[in-house]
């Protein structure tokens, strides 16, 4: 059986791993190649790299730094942040990347995703929706929450996945960094609206959050950062949360 | 030990370089010359991109790739490279290496596609390394001619699909060893252990 996944979220600027409250404020938190390797050591299932760099320079050193992490870590990384075209999702991939998520990018030109579907499989190019609930629907947003969209996230999550995308990370904004749970409603309309894996985001303060996400959610992953980084708890400590629950996770020997 | 990997423009072989490298005495080359990457002591067919397009770079050399695999040449297919050493895949045009039986064919399940951690049963692959639980990220999936040839099971879903086949020094594993943690580090040094020796 398919085990559900945890999977660690770092936000990355400058070669560096960074820690802020809406990228202000910005603090040096550490590497990150030895972060992702103490992660997977204490049993993450993937690692996700969020680029939050302004510059073309900060750019070239991100490609370094997937290179050198992709040399040390064996378990999957993904890198999002700022990609725009084919040629960012290639280069990414070859600078040891196994998945790319694509977020403004694809809600400006939808083509993109099924371009580098095409072009590299629907199993590394991942969906990401940052949405916001609206009376009784969720708005889509891109440009890190700052800019709406007319797009309904289920449906829109439909599209991408339609247009090629292999898996959907799925964020609720309202619920990003407050960690009260995921946006469980939110996740469950998507999770069941589409065939391809969905991955929580935004939100999780608790063992119980995730293994909320995951059950009543109906998410396939979960991404967590913050309660993690602050040792609020450990990936061993959810695993084994989880694990009692009932439901199916890998172990780390 | 001279290892090649075969490149056929896909992807990311950063991980799967070094997982292999941590195995002492292991020299690794990367290769796209398919006629050319069989000058070597092992083969490996990494895992990523789509089936037409790598079997068109596999074209020119194919028939020499599947005569060195027929006398002995040890090979380590991997995703997409289990799958080229099938026949033909419904995934795209073009011939594989036909060096197993059978046809390439898209997973029946509802969740395509098939990515995460699944449990591997009935593993007898290598004498060396037990599997457990591994990392897939595939749509597509290898029907065996001869069952008696797939040396592990995985299911997804409804879908029960091999999870590895093996034909003397030649194996093909559905899943990344490269990705699958300490765990898939150790099946791949177990494997260049077993077909050194």
């Amino acid at each position: 059986m398919l085990t559900r996944r945890l999977i660690v979220c770092l936000d990355v600027k400058g070669g560096r791993v960074v820690k802020g409250v809406r990228f202000e404020g910005l603090r040096d938190v550490g590497d990150p190649v030895e972060l992702a390797q103490r992660y997977e050591r204490e049993g993450a299932d993937e690692v996700t790299f969020l680029d939050i760099s302004a510059s073309a320079e900060e750019r070239e050193t991100l490609w370094d730094l997937v290179r050198r992490t992709a040399e040390r870590l064996f378990i999957p990384l993904t890198v999002g942040g700022g990609v725009r075209t084919v040629e960012d999702v290639g280069r990414a991939l070859r600078a040891g990347a196994d998945k790319v998520s694509i977020n403004s990018a694809a809600v400006a030109r939808p083509e993109l995703l099924t371009e580098c579907a095409e072009r590299f499989g629907a199993q590394c190019v991942v969906a990401s929706i940052d949405a916001r609930k609206e009376g009784e629907r969720y708005r889509v947003y891109t440009h890190g929450g700052r800019k709406p969209t007319e797009l309904d996230a289920v449906t829109w999550a439909q599209v991408c996945v339609a247009r090629g995308a292999g898996e959907v990370l799925l964020t609720s904004i309202d619920q990003d960094g407050a960690r009260s749970g995921y946006d469980l409603e939110l996740t469950r309309r998507v999770a069941d609206a589409v065939a391809v894996p969905v991955i929580a985001s935004g939100g999780a303060g608790s063992a119980e959050h995730i293994r909320d996400g995951l059950t009543r959610g109906g998410a396939d992953a979960a991404l967590v950062a913050g309660i993690l980084h602050d040792g609020l708890t450990t990936v061993g400590a959810i695993k084994s949360l989880l694990r009692s629950s009932g439901l199916p996770i890998r172990s780390t020997p | 030990m001279r290892v090649t990997l075969f490149d056929y423009g896909a992807g990311n072989l950063h991980s799967l370089s070094k997982a292999l490298a941590t195995e002492p005495g292991v020299e690794v080359h990367v290769e796209e010359d398919p006629l050319r990457a069989v000058d070597t002591d092992v083969l490996v067919l990494p895992g990523v991109g789509a089936f037409g397009l790598a079997a068109a770079r596999l074209a020119p050399g194919r028939n020499t790739m599947r005569l060195a695999l027929e006398r002995g040449l040890p090979c380590l297919g991997i995703c997409l490279g289990m799958q080229l050493l099938f026949d033909s895949s419904e995934e795209g045009a073009g011939k594989g290496l036909g060096f197993f039986a059978g046809h390439v064919q898209r997973l029946a399940a509802r969740r395509v596609p098939h990515i995460g951690w699944n449990q591997v049963d009935e593993d007898s692959t290598l004498s060396g390394a037990k599997l457990e639980t591994v990392y897939y990220a595939h749509s597509f999936v290898c029907r065996v001619a001869d069952p008696s040839l797939v040396t592990a099971w995985t299911t997804h879903e409804e879908d029960r699909f091999p999870a590895a086949v093996r034909r003397g020094k030649v194996v093909g594993v559905q899943f990344h060893p490269e990705k699958s943690s300490t765990s898939g580090v150790a099946f791949a040094r177990a494997f260049l252990r077993e077909v050194r020796s």
